[in-house]
């Protein structure tokens, strides 16, 4: 049974103020800062964060806890006298580390949470949730190597083989593919509400394509947000030149900053959309600087967070690291400075086959995906797809044994596993893959 | 491309001057009166297991497969159990200590460093023990703050990398002037920083008198002219610790150097290729700086090499992939050691589980001073 939706992160505390006040320190520390960020939450958050309150307030969960209460007790956290979530957390963790206690107390809150996910899980997600699609794709200009390609899956999906027919270049490929099973209706949404349908790319093709096609659905896209990275990394290479202490003051600095993305570079712009983008640019690793870290620290963060019924992840081309400058973080070239942009379509298909892997292995871990999901592999120019199917005892790899498939076929597949309706002329879908 | 040739020459032109002019070849006294020396190099940044020496990582390491297995002493199983940040671990490498200070080097190591005891107990002076690393947080590596430890004994430590990066920030600082593509002028840029003091780059160079001062300057100032020399136009910030290592080993001679390669931490910016690339570098490098030391007098056949990354990375489906190092997971603790020259068996390998923790006092015995009994212990395997 899904907990009953909350308006506001008040009412649910409110709610929970008994269980609260009986909490571990920390958790409750830990919930109280969640709460804080209740407006920048996608709907999926709000439910997870409803239903851990209420596994945590369950009369299970009081033996759970007990490891915890007894870290907390002995590193002197019960004592901190604190009512703001960010700063209880702040000396509780202090706290923790100056005992020598952290690494017990994570152990101990693996505990709790390992303890209380199976019932959360069964609550937000269960048997008859609706399926998913995950797409992911390789753009043009990737130097694919055939005899290397989708490596890392090798042995758990199936291939099929495509037959492309006169479909070449890069926007005719993704027209067939995203026909949303009706030819010359292209939708790469699939008539999905625009929240559960996302699309994060290196380049701009299929934002341009569902802006054509009026599709909506909610869109990262590396190229449109240029001006927007380039404005963060500017304030971030200002604030490294003024001088920082570490990455704590670096983080505590980018929290403050008050950016947005500009008007047109996002499919939909909403506040939680639009502190999402920022979220993932300024705290994913390399995302700032790569396009395909940012396709795939995006993917991952949409598939943990706003949990879309459909996520296409498009990869591209990386740039070469430039000589001496790449190695300033955050800096601009020079308007004289003469060295060209070069791209790396070898390094880039190493790069990609590691980082779709990552995309796959992320929605693995996660229940709203895990046995619910259709995850279809494509490089635009080959002529085969790897397909994963959930419980399916695929035959490891074997090509040979499926019919040749179109890409009107593979649009009409995804379509049917997501319920879309079918258009009257659309192609059937691919029996194997059909659920 | 006459030009460039001709600007190379007259940077080769003014290397051979430093080197004949101000470098009078010599090794150092404190060097000479120690018969074996230890060099040990860490894959700063952390690798995994899966991408060096199990099967599928072997291409990216070929150096270290096909020329110093055979000649040295392999663990498999090496294990780093501390906090998995790079000051942390390569604090505990260097203390045979588990370190759990400030992650970003403000800190120094709370237990005394191999630097602190060799020097100490021999009575040695600043330069008989190194640190050239491309961590710019390792500032303080070179020696803790206890009382009758620290500074007096603690090792040199050079940044080379940090080094690098001030000279293109002030390149690029303005849109006059050369930028970065220019490495003439990036040369006589840094070699002039020599002369505004260390503190800057956030070096301790431990001075014993003004004489030092000159050679140090002198020595660096070479190795950054045959970095910028150097045929295969290097860039990266680990090439310039080759290089300073390189000329610091053929000038200085310490008997005691800690090396820090760093590039493979590229892994953060999500790109698999460029680690995979910082990953083969270093196992170049490695070898370069192997192969450096068997041609000089003062360190063939009388030193040991140990090779070890400081940590692993996260594994795929336990933790966060090659990207990051905070999971904790098996991949990230899981490392090996390769120990090579002086003492050490050939072609072996050892199937015992041994600990990064293990490399101080393995220095300690190779180098026959006592370090204070810690969590680490000498490796019984090399001959002392």
């Amino acid at each position: 049974m899904s907990p009953a939706p909350v308006a506001d992160a008040a009412s649910l505390l409110r709610q929970h103020r008994e269980s609260l006040g009986r909490m571990p320190v920390t958790l409750r520390a830990f919930i109280g800062m969640e709460a804080d960020k209740w407006p920048t939450f996608f709907a999926p958050e709000k439910a997870y964060l409803t239903a851990l309150l209420e596994s945590l307030a369950s009369p299970a969960a009081v033996h759970v806890l007990t490891g915890v209460t007894l870290v907390e007790a002995e590193a002197g956290c019960r004592d901190v006298k604190e009512s703001d979530p960010h700063r209880l957390h702040d000396a509780t963790q202090l706290l923790l580390r100056r005992h020598g206690l952290l690494p017990r107390w994570r152990h101990e809150i693996d505990q709790v949470f390992q303890a209380l996910q199976p019932g959360i899980d069964l609550a937000l997600y269960p048997a008859d949730a609706p399926r998913r699609v995950v797409v992911v794709l390789y753009g043009q200009g990737i130097a694919i190597q055939r005899d290397k390609l989708w490596a890392r899956l090798r042995g758990i999906g199936r291939r099929v083989p495509l037959r492309l027919e006169n479909v070449t270049g890069t926007e005719p490929f993704l027209r067939a593919l995203f026909a949303s099973g009706s030819p010359g209706r292209v939708s790469p949404s699939f008539g999905l509400d625009p929240a559960d349908a996302w699309i994060v790319e290196a380049g701009e093709t299929l934002h341009a394509l569902c802006e054509a096609a009026m599709a909506p659905a909610t869109g990262l896209s590396h190229a449109r947000l240029r001006t927007y990275r380039e404005a963060l990394a500017r304030s971030l290479y200002k604030k490294v030149l003024e001088g920082v202490s570490g990455p704590q003051e670096l983080a505590a600095y980018v929290r403050e900053l008050d950016l947005a993305p500009p008007e047109g570079a996002l499919l939909r712009s909403d506040a939680v959309v639009r502190a999402f983008v920022r979220d993932v640019l300024l705290g994913g690793n390399g995302a700032l600087l790569v396009n395909n870290t940012f396709v795939e620290w995006s993917s991952v963060q949409a598939l943990k967070r706003a949990q879309p019924r459909l996520l296409v992840a498009r990869f591209g081309v990386r740039d070469k690291m430039k000589p001496f400058s790449s190695l300033l973080l955050f800096s601009s070239p020079r308007p004289t400075d003469q060295v060209p942009i070069v791209e790396d379509p070898f390094g880039s298909f190493v790069d990609v086959e590691q980082l779709a892997y990552y995309v796959w292995l992320n929605a693995e871990k996660s229940a709203a995906y895990r046995g619910k999901t259709l995850y279809l592999f494509l490089a635009e120019g080959v002529d085969e797809m790897l397909a994963l199917r959930p419980h399916a005892p695929e035959a490891p790899d074997a090509a040979g044994d499926l019919p040749a498939a179109t890409l009107s076929e593979v649009s009409s597949t995804i379509a049917g596993w997501l319920g879309a309706a079918p258009g009257t002329l659309g192609a059937p879908p691919i029996a194997a893959l059909a659920g | 491309m006459p030009f460039l040739l001709d600007r190379r020459d007259v940077l080769r032109g003014a290397a051979a001057l430093l080197a004949d002019a101000v470098l009078p070849r010599r090794t150092l006294a404190s060097a000479e009166a120690t018969e074996t020396r230890a060099i040990v190099v860490t894959f700063g940044g952390g690798v995994r297991w899966e991408d060096t020496f199990a099967p599928e990582g072997w291409p990216n390491i070929p150096h270290l497969v096909n020329d110093l297995v055979p000649q040295g002493l392999f663990f498999p199983e090496a294990r780093y159990d501390g906090l998995t940040g790079h000051f942390n671990a390569t604090g505990a490498l260097v203390t045979g200590c588990l370190q759990n200070v400030d992650a970003y080097g403000s800190e120094a190591p709370t237990t005394p460093t191999v630097f602190e005891c060799f020097r100490k107990e021999r009575r040695l002076p600043a330069e008989a023990a190194w640190v050239v690393a491309s961590n710019k947080s390792f500032g303080l590596l070179g020696g803790s703050k206890l009382r009758d430890w620290g500074d007096p004994c603690a090792a040199n430590v050079i940044l080379p990398k940090h080094f690098l990066l001030q000279a293109i920030r002030s390149a690029v600082a303005t849109s006059e002037g050369p930028g970065v593509e220019d490495r003439e002028a990036l040369a006589k840029r840094m070699v002039s920083s020599l002369d505004e003091g260390y503190e800057g780059f956030g070096w301790k160079v431990h001075e014993t008198g003004r004489e030092i001062g000159k050679e140090v300057r002198a020595t660096l100032a070479k190795s950054l002219l045959d970095y910028f020399n150097d045929p295969l136009v290097p860039t990266s910030g680990d090439e310039l610790t080759y290089f300073m290592t390189m000329e610091i080993m053929s000038r200085l001679a310490p008997p005691l150097l800690l090396v820090n390669f760093w590039d493979i931490d590229v892994a953060h910016f999500g790109a698999y290729s460029l680690y995979l690339e910082a990953i083969r570098r270093t196992d170049r490098l490695v070898h370069g700086l192997w192969q450096h030391a068997q041609s000089l007098p003062a360190y063939r056949d009388r030193t040991t090499l140990i090779v070890v990354p400081e940590m692993g990375r996260d594994g795929d489906p336990s933790g966060n992939g090659f990207q990051n190092h905070r999971s904790g997971d098996e991949s990230c603790r899981r490392v090996w050691l390769l120990a090579a020259g002086a003492g050490v068996p050939h072609g072996l390998v050892s199937p015992r589980l041994i600990r990064t923790l293990d490399v101080a006092p393995t220095v300690a015995r190779v180098l026959g001073f006592k370090m204070p009994e810690g969590q680490g212990r000498p490796l019984s395997e090399l001959a002392f």
